[in-house]
């Protein structure tokens, strides 16, 4: 038989990942440390040979660890009983064959198939797939392939215990992400950890990737009008997408943050991680405090920026109904905003009314991709934009004349770009979002709450009791260990801040809570000194970090009222 | 309980005294040791680990000397480290003098 030299690299590289897998805990960077030095042994036979002493060596390592046990007394009794290494290399070359199932974490390492990459940025990235189990009851069940990018600090050598990234959602990709990642680290010294959760971006399973196409007018329809067939119609595409889904042999109750929690951990393990940093960001929050929950030994650090808590949560529309007297309330407060706009929650509240009698429809460009390129501006429209708009603090400055644009009814002015909000608004995979939204909120099983407004609406009223039972719930972390930090914005929409700080109260002394004036969500994203803090607090996490730039965030820049040119 | 320390005079573990005593101020890498002792890996690291958790042995991440590797951990004697290396040599010497005197 001959083996191509590729080949024989190919299987040194699975027998050193091997290694890291066995050896994980305190004894990681020293899989690590030998992993590595593969790449600098140039013959390929010799790395063959490196990566299975390595294997002995994992072995021994983690056999000391274990008992009292002399490690070379229990490897000759395994030898004499039929060739432990003999087991271990037959194992992994079946691995290496390609297998149905992963009998363990492994990080198959592929190129780098990335948009935007910069060529100084390539050499610092390490792209692949990582095989999670798809029941992890069920070992049989067979896995899903998940996108993982690893971007290595720019400085080398990197400082141990990377950052793990958990991104919003649910259901929204990442790993596209990689060069902006890359750009906006969230602790510069150490690596940064990337993955697309189970059926997002480039992870399997793709599940309904047709959807946001078919849910384009039914979304659109409920934003405009509360009507039931609003609902029905949407309620059709969905149960479409379930039944497709579970013809193609997908058990839906394989998803939910509680799955979600233990691919991460599967993913620590592929990489040979001993600790990492998980930096929760929106939904990425739910993953990260039930991670802190489940797997506090893993983690060095959590932050938890812009908390989604879990279940009970009060309607949605009654907390952007806070965010938004709250930025009306600091606008009676500003001199300019005051000035241009006297009263404009009383101007807000009349909007609502006009719309309701008389619809203002606005022009867009053709690249918001509008029948006729028109929006019908409904008051359920007007809310959901205004809603949309709090999240983003680079919208504070106009959001005032916008609202005034649409109540002294100029189809022309600032109004096109609060019309434009909601056709421009990010869309995760919805099926993937509806997958693990029906799974950890009771509360969406529920029918339509009396007195719910069109924000409430666009949640999964009405789809989730058909589409999976609810599964185990995400969870706090009450009483953890693990130093905690929580960022909250003032004008949050999704979350007030009294209820990220109650959540950080639950946490109990290890969690450090920080609320940030005039910043929406996702308080990193739109924040220096946020940035700052995090990063300081990840580098040093049993130390008080220095939070005095929250108190000195620059003054919203109001712009005055629109003037017709 | 505390395990009993191994100790530190198999021929292995000489070796990579030896070479580790020769250049006691400079870094040195996994492989490199492993070529300049005869230890294959899946000897060599276990060494490595005993006698870092023994505290005879410091290690670190060094960066990469060409773009586009990884850092590499390396390795050298702590004081402690280079004491039982020094104190080994000389029991060496010792027991080469008696082999000759005797």
């Amino acid at each position: 038989m001959t083996v191509s030299t590729d080949l024989w690299r190919q299987w040194a590289v699975k027998l050193a990942q091997h290694a890291s897998w066995v050896l994980p805990g305190a004894h990681a960077s020293w899989a690590e440390a030998m992993r590595r030095e593969l790449d600098y042994i140039a013959d390929d036979r010799t790395a063959l040979r490196w990566a299975l002493g390595c294997i002995l060596a994992s072995y021994k390592a983690r056999l000391t660890a274990w008992s009292g046990f002399s490690p070379r007394a229990v490897l000759r009794q395994a030898a004499a009983s039929g060739g432990l290494m003999l087991l271990i290399g037959l194992g992994l070359l079946e691995n290496a064959g390609g297998q149905t199932k992963p009998p363990r974490p492994l990080f198959n390492e592929t190129t780098c198939d990335l948009p935007n990459v910069a060529p100084d940025l390539r050499p610092r990235l390490r792209c692949g797939t990582v095989g999670v189990p798809r029941d992890y009851d069920n070992p049989d069940a067979g896995h899903f392939n998940l996108a993982v990018v690893v971007i290595k600090s720019e400085q080398q050598p990197s400082w141990p215990e990377p950052v793990i990234y958990i991104n919003g959602g649910p259901g929204a990709p990442l790993t596209v992400y990689a060069a902006y990642q890359a750009r906006t680290p969230y602790a510069p010294r150490r690596d940064l950890i990337l993955v697309d959760q189970r059926g997002t971006g480039r992870s399997e399973p793709s599940l309904c990737p047709d959807l946001e196409r078919k849910l384009l007018d039914a979304n659109f329809a409920i934003a405009a009008s509360a009507a039931d067939d609003a609902i029905a119609a949407r309620q059709a595409v969905y149960l479409a997408c379930r039944d497709q889904a579970i013809g193609r042999g997908l058990d839906l109750r394989n998803f939910g943050t509680r799955i979600t929690v233990e691919d991460f951990e599967w993913v620590r393990q592929a990489l040979g991680v001993e600790r990492w940093n998980v930096y929760g960001e929106s939904y990425g929050t739910t993953v990260a405090m039930t991670l802190v929950a489940l797997h506090p030994n893993a983690i060095r650090s959590a932050v938890l920026d812009s908390i989604y808590p879990p279940d009970p949560m009060p309607l949605q529309s009654a907390i952007v109904s806070d965010a938004r007297d709250a930025f009306f309330a600091h606008c009676r407060q500003d001199k300019v905003c005051s000035k241009s706009f006297p009263d404009l929650a009383e101007t807000y509240r009349d909007t609502l009314g006009r719309l309701d009698q008389n619809p203002l429809v606005v022009t867009l460009p053709p690249r918001m991709r509008q029948a006729e390129d028109r929006v019908t501006v409904t008051a359920s429209l007007f809310e959901a934009g205004v809603s949309d708009l709090l999240y983003y603090p680079n919208a504070y400055p106009a959001l005032p004349r916008m609202i005034q644009s649409v109540h002294d009814g100029d189809a022309q002015g600032p109004a096109t770009d609060l019309a434009a909000q909601p056709a421009a608004a990010e869309t995760p995979n919805l099926a993937t979002h509806a997958a693990v939204e029906c799974r950890d909120r009771p509360h969406l099983h529920a029918q339509l709450p009396v007195g719910a407004s069109v924000l409430d609406r666009r949640q999964l009223y009405g789809v989730c009791d058909r589409w999976s039972e609810p599964g185990p719930l995400p969870l706090v972390p009450v009483g953890a260990r693990v130093p905690i930090l929580v960022l909250a914005g003032q004008f949050d929409p999704v979350t007030r801040p009294a209820s990220s700080r109650h959540v950080a109260e639950l946490i109990g002394d290890s969690a450090r809570f920080v609320e940030f004036p005039l910043i929406g969500h996702n308080v990193r994203h739109f924040s220096p000194c946020g940035t700052r803090i995090a990063a300081d607090f990840i580098d040093h996490p049993a130390q008080a970090p220095d939070t005095s730039c929250a108190e000195r965030i620059a003054p919203i820049r109001f712009l005055p009222k629109y003037r017709t040119p | 309980m505390p395990m009993p320390r191994k100790p530190n005079n198999s021929r292995q573990a000489r070796a990579l005294f030896a070479a580790l005593v020769d250049r006691s101020q400079t870094w040195r890498h996994g492989y490199d040791l492993a070529k300049e002792t005869g230890l294959k890996s899946g000897t060599l690291y276990p060494l490595l680990m005993r006698l870092s958790e023994q505290g005879l042995l410091e290690s670190r991440w060094q960066e990469a000397e060409r773009p586009g590797l990884p850092p590499r951990h390396v390795y050298r004697l702590t004081a402690s480290g280079l004491v039982l290396a020094r104190e080994q040599e000389l029991a060496v010497i010792a027991a080469e003098r008696a082999g000759a005197l005797a």
